[in-house]
């Protein structure tokens, strides 16, 4: 039962800001900036905090059918993070139960670094969460990505703590229905089908607003 | 073990076993030598000072009791850790007999006399039959132990003379050559040192002609010396038999801190590993470990064993383990690393370390990598990569083959029949593999789906039909 609380007046604005339980956007956004890959486009990059996706946190794609592109929002980012560092300690990207085989010349054709690329093929969930989990917090991957058909709020909640732990950034794909439920990702996105491209909706954004974006050029 | 590549293996050989490469002495076989040809230098880096070469001097021994036994080898391999006690270059000779250097041993021991006597004391404490004979060449001191010729010195110019004795069974030449010496009415090494070079060479091939030159100390004899191979091997046996896995790691933890250490010690590494439990009455249960790189990690070690043990379920109580390592290799540059333990933390690994661990529960085959091959037919354009480049990045691909239109993230593993399919883009025509029974003739498309998804579709050219090949995730 919720306890309701009447003021006896109302209450400047400034009263409330000034109110240690309120937690401000705009202080959570000028936090220290964390490094940020892009996502290549523009207007999707505009509504990010800090410019586009951010590492060492989980994000949320659903979806119910693969082919909208949600791949492709990852590849620039799964590129720039593995060309940043350098030749010497080219960081990891894992794979993840991915629905159909990853086609190696789509792949080299964007530019991915294909002898950093890890394809793992666990035989259940449990054990694709496992291995999930394993990567992220190795430290030596700089992305996780994961197809599931669905998972329970605890293992959402350890994979979140993985990826900080590791600094890499996890990338969960799940069917549309899990939209309802609570999840700790620190980014939810929504895609659904659309003409001519697929419609995204941001359901959750730390530090950000959420939103339907329009994937523009 | 003489084929044209030993010739210029001998040099390393010889530096293996540290003593200087031998010359050839250039000792006439006969009077006129039908064919003498010049010995080619010994190849010696320039700038390099010419060590004093010494020749060296075998001691060959044969036991031949040892010819009758089947496994004579695992024998042989042992009587060689008690000759290595006289000289480190002890080779095997096989079925029955050893090769020592032992030239570089005779100032510590005295003489020749003393050293020989030494080393047949020591056959003779182990209850063996022997008979031995030294002289500068290899094969001669071979042949001279197995016609019983006990005869020790270093004047290779008599070789050809004690040789004539000898009788040509006592060669290791196959039972056809031999056969063919004798309907030539050719007993003795003797008759042959005697007979044209070329005419043996035809009729026996070139080999015989090489091993007399070799017997007569005209070429050098060039042996491999034996190592001992060594590896972990520790058990440990408990009081009570143990039912439960948890327990079983935590009674694995000193042996494997014991093999590490071991390790460590050695400066070197291993790349495979095996745990032997042991049950009161049913076989030993085997674990066996494949890790993906080279290491003398404890950490890395236990943390595979244990994800392995997990996974395992006992059937039997364990009375006792044993763990046994592979063969020692040589660990790379990067794995000596001082400080890899200090600033690494505890939280962070290394890559080969995740593909072990993920490996170890997952299966070998559920985590590969994949690779481009230069090929037109999508389907076979790539590849499942077990052997990842897990210490160095891979080489940037070379990409020959530079297709037209964009590829699909995912590939469909059977394209799949669909109606003809909205296009956007295209067609790239693709026809190729008319050689290998798997020919293709496409055009391949970019379309769309009624509801948004972009497809990788093509139309067969002989049939008309279309079909889904890839999915633009």
């Amino acid at each position: 039962m919720v306890k309701t609380w009447m003021p006896r007046e109302v209450p400047s604005l400034a009263d409330i800001l000034a109110d240690t339980r309120v937690w401000k956007l705009k202080d959570a956004s000028a936090a220290p900036a964390r490094p940020v890959w892009s996502t290549g486009r523009s207007s999707l990059d505009a509504r990010l905090p800090g410019g586009g996706w951010p590492t060492a946190s989980l994000i949320e794609v659903l979806l119910d059918e693969s082919g909208l592109g949600e791949v492709q929002l990852f590849l620039p980012a799964l590129v720039a993070c593995q060309q940043r560092t350098g030749t010497e300690d080219c960081p990891w990207i894992v794979w993840i139960a991915p629905p159909h085989e990853p086609y190696a010349p789509a792949l080299a054709q964007q530019g991915i670094e294909l002898g950093r690329l890890l394809v793992v093929r666990p035989s259940s969930a449990t054990e694709a969460l496992w291995a999930a989990e394993q990567a992220l917090s190795s430290g030596v991957c700089a992305a996780v990505l994961l197809w599931l058909k669905g998972t329970d709020n605890r293992w959402l909640r350890r994979l979140k703590l993985a990826a900080e732990a590791g600094g890499a950034l996890g990338v969960l794909f799940r069917p549309g229905r899990h939209r309802f439920e609570s999840s700790p990702a620190s980014l939810r996105l929504l895609m659904t089908q659309g003409e001519p491209e697929a419609h995204l909706d941001l359901i959750k954004v730390q530090g950000g607003r959420p939103g339907p974006v329009d994937l523009g050029p | 073990m003489k084929s044209p590549r030993a010739k210029s293996r001998t040099a390393d050989l010889f530096a293996a076993a540290g003593i200087a490469a031998p010359v050839p002495a250039a000792v006439p076989l006969c009077a006129r030598p039908l064919c003498a040809r010049p010995l080619p230098a010994p190849p010696v880096a320039p700038g390099i000072a010419r060590a004093p070469r010494l020749k060296p001097l075998w001691y060959a021994v044969v036991f031949p009791e040892l010819a009758q036994i089947e496994h004579s080898l695992d024998e042989l391999q042992k009587l060689c850790t008690h000759a290595q006690g006289f000289t480190p270059f002890v080779s095997i000779e096989m079925p029955d007999a050893l090769l020592l250097e032992i030239k570089g041993s005779i100032r510590l021991f005295g003489s020749l006399e003393i050293l020989k006597a030494a080393i047949d004391a020591c056959w003779q404490r182990l209850g063996l039959k022997s008979c031995s004979a030294t002289t500068p060449s290899t094969l001669a001191a071979l042949w001279l132990a197995r016609a019983g010729e006990s005869m020790h010195g270093d004047d290779a110019g008599k070789l050809p003379g004690l040789l004539a004795k000898v009788p040509i069974a006592c060669t290791a030449w196959d039972a056809e050559r031999l056969q063919t010496l004798r309907a030539l009415g050719l007993t003795r090494v003797g008759e042959m040192l005697r007979l044209p070079r070329g005419g043996l060479a035809r009729r026996l091939g070139p080999e015989v002609v090489r091993d007399l030159d070799i017997a007569v100390g005209r070429q050098p004899g060039p042996r491999r010396p034996f190592m001992a191979r060594e590896r972990f091997r520790e058990r440990c046996d408990f009081e009570t038999e143990i039912e439960h896995v948890a327990y079983l790691e935590k009674a694995l933890e000193p042996l494997i801190e014991r093999c590490a250490q071991f390790l460590r010690h050695r400066q070197a590494g291993i790349q495979t590993l095996q745990l032997k439990l042991k049950h009161r009455e049913l076989p030993a249960t085997r674990v066996r470990l494949g890790l993906a790189s080279i290491t003398s990690e404890r950490r890395r070690l236990s943390d595979v064993l244990t994800q392995k043990l997990m996974r395992l379920e006992l059937k039997a109580p364990v009375r006792g383990m044993e763990l046994i390592s592979g063969s020692l290799r040589a660990l790379s540059a990067s794995s000596l690393d001082v400080f890899a333990g200090l600033t690494g933390g505890s939280s962070r690994d290394s890559a080969p370390q995740l593909v072990e661990r993920l490996r170890a529960r997952l299966g070998e085959e559920a985590v590969y990598g994949v690779c481009l091959i230069e090929e037109h037919r999508p389907e076979a354009a790539w590849g499942k990569v077990q052997a990842l480049p897990l210490c160095a990045p891979s080489q940037k691909p070379t990409a020959a083959i530079e297709p037209q239109l964009p590829r699909p993230v995912w590939l469909l593993a059977q394209p799949l029949s669909i109606p003809a399919p909205q296009l956007l883009q295209g067609p790239e025509r693709i026809e190729s593999g008319w050689w290998d029974g798997k020919g293709v003739a496409r055009d391949y498309y970019i379309a769309r789906q009624a509801q948004g998804a972009r497809l990788w579709v093509f139309q067969e050219r002989h049939t008309g039909l279309w079909y889904l090949h890839g999915v633009f995730a």
